[in-house]
């Protein structure tokens, strides 16, 4: 069963068409990498779906609906999107307590989000002295606030250190093992291959291609060789 | 709504900004409380003397500081979410964005009559001891001081609704805060100046006349001529600025507030 639906999606922008007629869908409890260089049109996409970016045309949907018409979304969709950080004068404990008032969480949550994502530590510090890294984890904690069956991550890996790396990808796995549907974007495939079932490529705000892993890989083609030679516009032999 | 207007207020205790503007509020008016007091009675001030109703209300109703800063507060409550682009997280959490617009209004008018309540509690205690001091009677009744201060959290209420809706509808921080203290202080004393009949619908100076100030006496001092206006009966007032707030935030709900979060 598929959980987001992309349909014709498009979306341009003053002078630029950022998406062009995307199509495409995730099923449910698959992990999708969302795959293209910078400025491919994956984050306007993703957007789109969150009800952030009115589409010029086309639809996105959730589990059949638009974002807007969910009932409780945080509950159903979780967010990390790379610029969805905090007011940098709270602290990440007052970030996370104003996320779960407004997504309705429990407000035990809030402890133990902070743990999951190892920012106890640092929970009562203003989130403003952060590093790149421990705000992506703490937009990560935001995001599983409402233990949403779905995850949409734009770029988590950005900014984080091998170790980080490391331990976002753990966190990946366990989160797909308990059969939630992931979408994580990026624009360094090695960054999720170890991860993604399936992938989903945009060059140019248009899709390249959505296909499995193994499909791609079909005849021995190195991943990295395939999706450059995708997004650069060549034939690939397979 | 009321889990929408908690989590505003939520967001508003835990931001320095807002204890920073209260005090600065606070500060002011305990200030500018001073100065009058000092003035009040000399010669060539315009402010008549504490022992009379009229100098002891002067006095005790400077309250306008506080009210702009009210309003301040709520422009920032609204454009401060694209400043830190916060307004992801909010419009993800509450994707009907009129109901964050009017959450924010409601729990902005809450933060704003503490802004009055302090300031009219300021005035009128320091209007009060200078009056003790020099030993005069108190020329205004309890009811008549309580009303003001009552007017004061009305009007600082209705201001900080007002600023949600400006700052809804212009995204620059520093614009609107610039904005608001040039309308308040320069704009309505050149319109209420050139056309005094304007002068009770002017927003800042009839918030300011619910507090019991002077028509116009925050904006264009205590001393200036009166030229016949009188300020409009105190709920009309009140419902005055309350529709210059609907306004604009029902033009920012079609407008602005629609625009991409990007």
């Amino acid at each position: 069963m598929a959980v987001i639906e992309v349909d014709h999606l498009t979306k341009r922008f003053t002078g630029l068409t950022a998406v062009d007629d995307v199509t495409f869908t995730v099923e449910q409890a698959s992990v999708v990498g969302f795959l293209g260089p910078n400025g491919a049109g994956k984050t306007t996409t993703l957007r789109m779906l969150l009800g952030l970016v009115t589409p010029t045309s086309g639809t996105a949907r959730i589990n059949g609906r638009r974002y807007a018409d969910i009932g409780e979304p945080l509950h159903v969709v979780g967010a990390a999107l790379e610029s969805s950080l905090a007011y940098p004068g709270r602290s990440a404990r007052n970030h996370l307590r104003i996320a779960a008032l407004a997504g309705g969480a429990r407000p035990a949550r809030v402890d133990e989000l902070l743990d999951l994502v190892d920012l106890t530590g640092a929970a009562d510090r203003r989130v403003g002295g952060f590093s790149l890294g421990m705000r992506q984890r703490l937009a990560l904690a935001t995001a599983l606030l409402c233990d949403p069956e779905i995850l949409i991550l734009d770029e988590p890996a950005n900014g984080l250190d091998p170790e980080g790396v490391h331990w976002l990808r753990t966190l990946l796995r366990d989160l797909a093992s308990e059969g939630r549907t992931v979408l994580i974007s990026s624009h360094i495939l090695s960054e999720v291959a170890q991860t993604v079932d399936s992938v989903v490529i945009l060059d140019h705000g248009r899709l390249v291609i959505q296909a499995t892993l193994a499909e791609l890989t079909a005849g021995g083609a190195d991943l990295e060789d395939v999706f450059l030679a995708l997004t650069a516009g060549h034939e690939v032999t397979r | 709504m009321t889990r929408l207007v908690r989590t505003e207020l939520l967001k508003l205790a835990t931001m320095r900004l807002t204890y920073g503007l209260l005090a600065v509020a606070a500060v002011l008016s305990a200030l500018f409380s001073l100065l009058e007091n000092n003035e009040a009675g000399t010669a060539g001030s315009g402010v008549p003397p504490i022992s009379t109703a009229d100098g002891l209300r002067t006095v005790t109703t400077v309250t306008g500081f506080a009210m702009l800063f009210a309003a301040v507060l709520g422009s920032i409550v609204a454009n401060g979410e694209f400043r830190h682009s916060t307004a992801t997280l909010t419009y993800l959490a509450t994707p009907k964005r009129t109901r964050v617009l009017l959450a924010k209004v409601i729990a902005s008018s809450c933060a704003g009559s503490l802004f009055g309540l302090v300031a009219g509690i300021i005035a009128t205690g320091v209007g009060l001891a200078f009056a003790a001091g020099h030993g005069d009677h108190v020329a205004l009744s309890a009811g008549t001081l309580v009303g003001h201060v009552g007017g004061a959290v009305a009007g600082a209420a209705l201001l900080a609704a007002f600023g949600v809706a400006i700052g809804s509808l212009v995204r620059s921080q520093l614009a609107t805060v610039i904005g608001i203290f040039v309308w308040a202080i320069i704009i309505e004393s050149l319109i209420g100046g050139l056309y005094p009949s304007t002068r009770p619908y002017l927003p800042y100076t009839a918030a300011t006349a619910l507090a019991g100030t002077k028509l116009g006496g925050a904006a264009f001092g205590p001393a200036h001529g009166l030229n016949g206006a009188g300020p409009l009966p105190f709920v009309a007032g009140a419902a005055l600025i309350a529709a210059f707030a609907a306004a604009a935030a029902l033009i920012a709900a079609r407008t602005t507030v629609r625009r991409d979060i990007t």
